[in-house]
This record gives structure tokens, C-alpha cells and sequence, in this order.
């Protein structure tokens, strides 16, 4: 994946090229007006894209205790109505808390810096395979390791982040 | 001199773009009684210049004749994926003319003064032909004529290939057209001299570390030299949508400013990676002949191997891939706001994986 740019990064840049290289050209106000709720709806997704994941965890967390909660407030209380209550809060409320996610920016920072040393790996290993002898096959051989490590990357990049029909805009 | 259209744009002195082309023309031309330009309107498409079509009604010695044209300008520095020299395209394409039979259209020559359009431009020849190249593939409305104008196709890059190179290197501009080094004094010396040029790059240009097959690329290429060819003059962005056809014949060999002294494998390698990421097939035509590489062969007789495209899809693909990382580069590090610079991340994807397979990375897809 990439880091540099990442998605915040890749959302923003749509955003800027909306506003210097698509707006300029509409003749249309209502065109207008629609590409800038499209810039609407792309802050928000990259103003909520960074909290997401733990928005989602602290908000299930207090979700189950709110279940329990309000269970044992219908203590006592008779009828279906409350027996449903209690159930839901003996049974989904009763789920373990889920751990906080892992902050992305540290996540991001430290995926680019193994990245840079793989990078640096295969420029040492080209160093040791050009010298030749025995040390070039063991050279080979470290260099398979990271050959084997990227291709299930790019190929993830490549199912996640590209679409059919090529290269656009050439005909 | 007159001009009959509004005028759209105007330079730094507050001429029109209109009046500055009459003035182009007239000087070019100055056997013209008068001319008169209409319909100026950009191009669709380009990625590395700004291209304007126009028509001209030019009259000498009473009789009028209407001529068409595309003006052919340079982005602004900043935003620009090549550095090349409109006035070295204007050379190379007028040899071309007079040394080949390949068509190409006619260049009347370059401005490099930025004042006059705003940016160094050159005036050519608009060609008649179809640009809607990807008209001929996958069933589409002129799949019909795909194998007779990719037998033309390939007979063309023959002639190219096989043109004396000092006719079309004029001045030996086009050694070293980038200015990086390359040595074209013997095939070794360039190959040897594209490797530096390519690892020397990389650190500067990498914007990420996902990047790094083209460093592996770039030194398994190295590790591994094939068999030498003779230079020749290459046209360095051989891709399916660099031609215009018509008839079941190419009628122009567009775009040249990426054009240099260089390996021809290099040219095949370009257009096999392009045609992947365009969703075309122009290397599986002309089917009688069994496919452009077959066909290029029995008109060469270097029977250049799968193989050894293969190599040669990643060492041309480089070629492009720098100045176009480096472009990346500079709009992740926000120098300039294009978003072409940014949507070139995703296509670019498909050229990572297809080195992975060149290369034969455990797991890679066949």
C-alpha cells in the first residue's frame, strides 16, 4: 500500500482537482452545485476516515454496557417487554470489549520506515550478487524472500485499488 | 493578415493567440499573400502537451487553400511529466519526412520563445485518420481492419528501426536528449549508462517504498544484459494511441518528443506494456503472420525472443517510468496540484505487477 500518498492524501487531491480542474469548465450552476457536494461528501469521508475505526470500537464498547445497563434498571419489572430487555443485555451486552485499533498515522509511519529497509535490502543484495561466488547464491536467495513478501502486496494493491478498463483518458 | 474567431486566449503582451498564429504562419510561409485562422480549440487526450487544433485559409498568388494544423505546447515547467525540446521535435520529425516513407505529419517549426504562446509550442500538420485507436480492438466498430493497420504498423517501426541513424539523429540531439549521462558511443556504453542513469534515479523520484520492484527491476536489468542489437533511432512512446489510421493503413506516426538513439527492443517492450494497461492488442496483430513481434522479426531477422521482450518491457518501461515517478513525487510532495500526477498512481499499478511476473517473484500471477 502506499503510504505516501495515502488516502487522505489521495481524497484531498480529488478534492483540489475538482476545484482547479473540473469546476472552472461547468457551464451548468446546477452541475456546479453538484460537484461541490461531491467535495462535501469527500471531506467528511476524510474527516471521518481517521477516527472511524475507533468511533466504531468505543461506540460498540459502550453500546454493550449501555445494553447491561438498562437491563438491570428493569429489575423486577414483569412482562415480555422487559424479559426481552433482560435478555439482550445477558446475551449482547454480555460481549467482551473489543481492544482499541492501533493508531493509523504510527501505523503508516512505521510501515514506510520497513519499507524503506527492504528498499535498502535489495540495493545491499544487488551489491553481493554482483561480487559473484557463493555469497551471490545466499544473496539470491534473500532476495527471493522479498520478492515473496512484495508479490501478494502488489497483487492486493492491484484487486484493491485499480479498476478494468485501463488507463484513462488515452484512446 | 486577419483572424476570424474570438479570440480565447491571450499572451503575456495581450496578443491573441489567433493573431500570434497568423504571425507563426506568415513567417513560416512567406510566400502567403494573407492568412486567415479559425476554429483554434483544444485536444482531448495528451497527457505530456497541450495540444490545440486549428484551421488556416492561406492564399498565394490569388488561389486560396485551407490548411490544418495543431499547435503543439508545453505544459508549464512545474506541471510537466517530460522535459523535452519542441524544436528537437521539429527536427527529428522534418528527417523523418525527408529520409523515410513513414507517415508523419509535416512540422512547420518550433517557437521557443514562451512569450509568444505562453510556452515553447511547435505548429504540424493535422493528419486525416482516425485517433479512436481502441476502435480496433475487443469487437469494436473497426476491429476489421486491426490486422491490415498493425501489419502497417509494424512495417512502419521497421523502417524507423532500420533508418540510418545519423539521418534522423540531426546534430546528435538525440543521444542524450534528457541530458543524464547517456553514452550512445557503442550499445554496451548505453545500456550501461541507461542502468546508472535508472539507479541513480530512483532515490529522488521513490515518493513511496511500494515503488521498490522498479529499484529490483533496475538491477536484476543490470545484472542480466542480453545480447546487442544495433542503436537505432527509437520513438520512445510506441503505444497503441500514438498512431492515426484510416483504410487499413497508418496515416501519421504521432508524438515524438520522447524519441532518442536507443535499443529498438525498447519500442516493442513500450507497446507491450501499454497495450496491457490500455486494454488493446495491438502485439496480437496481424494474426496471419502469428503477432507483431513474428511479423517485426521476419522483417528485421533479429529474431528477437519472447525472452528478451520480457527484459525489454521493463527497460523501456523505465524509460517512462522515471520522469512519470518523479511527476508522482512531485505532487505527493505537493509542488504542484494536477491531478493527473495523482490518478497516474493507480494505472501504474498494473505496470508494478507485470514486473512482478518479468521478474518472477514467488506467487506473482503467470
Amino acid at each position: 500500500m502506499n503510504t505516501n500518498p495515502g488516502m487522505d492524501g489521495m481524497i484531498e487531491g480529488v478534492i483540489v482537482g475538482i476545484t482547479n480542474e473540473l469546476i472552472p469548465f461547468l457551464s451548468n450552476e446546477k452541475a456546479v452545485a453538484t460537484a461541490m457536494m461531491m467535495q462535501s461528501i469527500l471531506q467528511g469521508v476524510r474527516q471521518t476516515l481517521p477516527v472511524y475505526d475507533s468511533y466504531l470500537v468505543l461506540e460498540h464498547n459502550d453500546m454493550t454496557a449501555t445494553l447491561r445497563t438498562a437491563a438491570a434498571a428493569l429489575d423486577g419489572v414483569a412482562g415480555d417487554e422487559a424479559a426481552r430487555v433482560r435478555e439482550r443485555g445477558a446475551t449482547l451486552g454480555a460481549l467482551a470489549d473489543l481492544p482499541a485499533p492501533p493508531d493509523s498515522t504510527a501505523v503508516a509511519r512505521a510501515y514506510n520506515e520497513l519499507g524503506r529497509a527492504l528498499e535498502a535490502n535489495i540495493s545491499d543484495l544487488d551489491v553481493i550478487q554482483r561480487a559473484g561466488g557463493a555469497d551471490a547464491a545466499a544473496a539470491d536467495k534473500a532476495l527471493a524472500a522479498v520478492r515473496g513478501h512484495l508479490a501478494p502486496r502488489y497483487l492486493r494493491d492491484f484487486s484493491t485499488f485499480t479498476l478494468a478498463g485501463g488507463f484513462i483518458g488515452r484512446s | 493578415m486577419t483572424c476570424d474567431t474570438i479570440p480565447v486566449a491571450y499572451n503575456a503582451l495581450g496578443v491573441s493567440m489567433e493573431q500570434q498564429l497568423v504571425s507563426f504562419l506568415q513567417r513560416v510561409m512567406p510566400d502567403a499573400d494573407s492568412v486567415r485562422v479559425s476554429g483554434f480549440a483544444p485536444i482531448p487526450g495528451g497527457f505530456s502537451r497541450e495540444t490545440f487544433r486549428f484551421d488556416a485559409v492561406v492564399v498565394r498568388d490569388g488561389a486560396e487553400e485551407t490548411l490544418a494544423f495543431i499547435l503543439r505546447k508545453n505544459p508549464p515547467d512545474v506541471v510537466a511529466l517530460l522535459q523535452t525540446s519542441r524544436e528537437v521535435e521539429h527536427q527529428l520529425i522534418e528527417a523523418v519526412r525527408a529520409h523515410t516513407t513513414i507517415p508523419v505529419s509535416r512540422s512547420y517549426g518550433a517557437e521557443m520563445d514562451t512569450n509568444v504562446f505562453g510556452e515553447a509550442a511547435m505548429l504540424i500538420e493535422r493528419m486525416h485518420g482516425s485517433g479512436q485507436t481502441s476502435n480496433l480492438f475487443n469487437e469494436g466498430p473497426d476491429a476489421h481492419q486491426a490486422d491490415d493497420v498493425m501489419r502497417h504498423l509494424c512495417e512502419v517501426l521497421v523502417e524507423l528501426h532500420t533508418t540510418d541513424l545519423a539521418k534522423l539523429n540531426v546534430g546528435g540531439q538525440l543521444s542524450d536528449p534528457r541530458g543524464v549521462g547517456i553514452d550512445t558511443t557503442s550499445w554496451d556504453a548505453y545500456m550501461d549508462s541507461t542502468f546508472e542513469y535508472y539507479i541513480s534515479s530512483y532515490p529522488s523520484i521513490a515518493y513511496d517504498p511500494a515503488a521498490m520492484v522498479l529499484l529490483d527491476a533496475s538491477l536484476t536489468l543490470r545484472r542480466n544484459k542480453p545480447r546487442p542489437l544495433p542503436l537505432v533511432l527509437v520513438h520512445g512512446d510506441f503505444n497503441p494511441a500514438n498512431f492515426l489510421y484510416q483504410d487499413g493503413r497508418v496515416t501519421a506516426l504521432i508524438d515524438w518528443e520522447n524519441s532518442r538513439v536507443g535499443d529498438p527492443r525498447e519500442d516493442l517492450g513500450w507497446m507491450v506494456a501499454m497495450d496491457n494497461m490500455s486494454n488493446t492488442s495491438v502485439m496480437a496483430h496481424p494474426t496471419d503472420e502469428g503477432g507483431f513481434l513474428a511479423y517485426y522479426n521476419k522483417l528485421t531477422g533479429w529474431n528477437i525472443t519472447p525472452e528478451e521482450l520480457g527484459y525489454f518491457i521493463m527497460f523501456g518501461t523505465m524509460n517512462i517510468a522515471v520522469p512519470v515517478t518523479d511527476a508522482v513525487r512531485r505532487r505527493a510532495a505537493k509542488e504542484n496540484e494536477v491531478f493527473l500526477n495523482l490518478y497516474l498512481i493507480q494505472p501504474s499499478i498494473s505496470t508494478l505487477i507485470a514486473f512482478t511476473q518479468l521478474l518472477g517473484y514467488p506467487g506473482a500471477p503467470a
